[in-house]
């Protein structure tokens, strides 16, 4: 079994830590047998229509719209999807993938368009801290992560959130959180994410690969998560 | 009441107040000083500011250790007293306590908080600023990088200070886009990890070699002061703690100079914990973490990690880090985010494990060297928790 994992624009999107996802997802998938191939896309390069699992992380407002430029021109990630890639994409990666954002400026523009999720800026101050979700999917735990964004995100009715908030800001309305639409899957969660929560990170493998993985458990990755979540919920 | 009767009644009380303070153990008495004075008078700090020569150091990394510095050699290449902040003091009240300590101390030498400068600057009227670095720090508390180069950019527009920088660092070079007088320091050109976009207009910058280019003319400017390719942060900062001393009119003996670049001082402290001699580095952010995992040289290794306020609470900065400096050594990791850390190595093939306490680590740990990195907290609870030493001595360099 091979996965080709696929990195976007780590020097953009990779403020906040978030390019940890792809070696935990590499260090997970590696444990069952599977041949992984990570690409690391950069400005100016190419992103390739044919990977598994598209990843991005959270930036700063001025990179995320140059990113987000950059992604409309080459049109790879879009197509990538329409051929059924699963993405897993946070924080400012997730307001890229959505229909519409703030912009340079605050000026509402387009984004991919790949899930419907309209985000507008939150006139309260920054989300920032703990975030605790409870999952849609039932046969995921309680997920925990850390926000920090201005944004808030509206998810299309009928749109399946990642999960309800439990505690945090996550999406600000109706207390979703995230998004996991078709094989899209965006969240505020930073932490990283799926190293703080190794289910969901087997789920998105799971999801890109189109098949059930074998059981595998990383003592440290157990430990980590069941720390934070028996911190933050009691 | 007369404005400087004011101020030698707060002064008074400050002082009063800081006695207490210090008699009771609570703490050194600066910010106690400073917090009395400005309560009694507001305008303490311009008004202590009259009629002196300050430099204001800012940035994210270095600021205590380079205010001591500049302190040092402005003291030394003047033969004056200087005044200088305290155990990284670098708010209004510790500011104020600093300048009102000795009053008639004409040089003074201020580390600043960052989202602090725009203020104090207004307020003290500087003859110079030195801005060392910007890069990312406790995302939760300044946002991003962008916005506190943004702040400065917007404040330095007067020609009523020279400001020195490092011009490698585009965030400083945008900081200072329309200051009056500046005085780059180059080390030779070096990707900034932070910097993919421009910080002007946020157009993907153009790197070569080290040296960047924008389309907005946001660019690697010519400096007037050359430094050393390859140094160090440490190294960096106090050849710019050098260039402030000497447009401060002190002359700095050449074997100083090269004493304090090739071995700046750090923030290394040694301990005795559980009958071992250990080295222990604080580090504050991942530029500090990167700095502190290179110097290590012992066998074993141990690395402590809270996430309290001052330490950054979203620990996912840990996975910008390469650890290669650590295969092949024995780690173990403390502190209350010990999982977060033991996991982030455990992925990168690092042979690690945990445990409690310093002093648990170090009874797993056998006869060979032990060296130590803690996150702030840590390096706190290490000191006056574990090994019960005075709150007053605290954190120090």
């Amino acid at each position: 079994m091979s996965l080709v994992i696929v990195r976007i624009y780590h020097d953009l999107l990779g403020t906040y830590g978030d390019q940890g996802n792809a070696e935990v997802l590499i260090h997970r998938a590696k444990a069952r047998g599977v041949d992984v191939e990570l690409v690391e896309v950069t400005p100016g390069m190419a992103i390739p229509r044919q990977g598994n699992l598209y990843l991005l992380g959270g930036g700063e407002d001025g990179p995320q719209t140059a990113s987000l430029d950059l992604m409309k021109e080459d049109g790879g990630l879009t197509a990538a999807v329409q051929s059924g890639a699963t993405v897993f994409a946070v924080c400012a990666g997730f307001q890229v993938i959505g229909t519409t954002l703030p912009g340079h400026g605050g000026k509402i523009i387009d984004g991919l368009g790949l899930v419907d999720a309209k985000t507008i800026v939150n006139a309260a101050p920054r989300s920032v801290g703990e975030l605790v979700v409870q999952p849609t999917n039932k046969s995921l735990p309680i997920l925990t992560g850390f926000e920090n964004h201005q944004g808030l995100t509206d998810i299309g009715d009928g749109v399946t959130p990642l999960g309800q908030v439990l505690s945090g800001v996550g999406n600000g309305f109706n207390k979703t959180e995230g998004v996991w639409q078709g094989n899209v899957i965006g969240t505020y969660m930073h932490g990283p994410g799926l190293a703080r929560n190794p289910e969901l990170a087997d789920a998105i493998l799971e999801s890109a690969l189109g098949t059930k993985l074998t059981s595998f458990t990383d003592p440290f990755a157990q430990a980590l998560a069941n720390e934070r979540r028996s911190t933050l919920i009691r | 009441m007369s404005r400087s009767a004011r101020l030698a009644l707060a002064n008074m009380a400050g002082g009063i107040a800081s006695y207490a303070s210090k008699k009771l153990k609570v703490g050194r008495g600066e910010t106690i000083k400073g917090r009395v004075i400005l309560v009694i008078d507001p305008k303490a700090i311009s008004k202590l500011a009259r009629d002196r020569d300050i430099v204001l150091v800012s940035g994210t990394n270095g600021k205590t250790t380079t205010t001591a510095n500049l302190a040092k050699i402005l003291a030394l290449g003047t033969d004056e007293e200087v005044s200088t902040s305290a155990h990284g003091a670098n708010m209004a009240a510790g500011i104020v306590a600093t300048l009102a300590s000795k009053p008639r101390n004409r040089f003074v030498v201020l580390e600043c908080d960052e989202l602090y400068l725009p203020t104090i600057y207004n307020l003290v009227a500087p003859k110079v600023i030195v801005l060392l670095n910007l890069s990312r720090d406790q995302l939760h508390r300044t946002g991003e990088v962008r916005k506190v180069a943004a702040l400065w950019q917007k404040t330095f527009n007067r020609d009523d200070v020279t400001l020195i920088i490092d011009r490698d660092d585009p965030f400083l070079e945008f900081a200072v886009m329309d200051a009056g007088h500046v005085i780059r320091v180059t080390f030779g050109g070096r990707r900034h990890p932070d910097a993919a976009t421009c910080p002007n207009c946020s157009t993907i910058l153009d790197w070569t070699l080290g040296d960047y280019q924008c389309k907005c003319g946001l660019g690697s400017k010519l400096a007037q002061v050359r430094g050393g390719k390859g140094l160090t942060g440490p190294s960096r900062n106090a050849i710019l703690a050098i260039e402030a001393a000497r447009l401060m009119g002190a002359i700095v003996p050449v074997e100083y100079q090269n004493e304090l670049t090739a071995n700046p001082p750090d923030r290394t402290q040694v301990f005795n914990i559980a009958g071992r001699t250990i080295e222990t580095r604080l580090a504050k952010n991942p530029e500090s973490w990167r700095v502190g995992l290179t110097a290590l040289a012992a066998p074993q290794i141990i690395l402590a990690l809270n996430a309290r306020g001052i330490d950054g609470l979203d620990t996912s900065w840990l996975w910008d880090i390469n650890y290669t400096e650590l295969l092949g050594k024995e780690v173990i990791c403390v502190g209350e985010r010990k999982l977060d850390i033991a996991y982030r190595l455990s992925v990168q093939g690092i042979k690690v494990k945990t445990a409690d306490s310093f002093a648990q680590a170090v009874s797993q740990f056998d006869n060979r060297s032990i060296e130590a990195v803690a996150s702030y907290t840590a390096f706190q609870d290490l000191i006056t928790t574990e090994l019960g030493i005075s709150a007053k001595r605290g954190v120090t360099r």
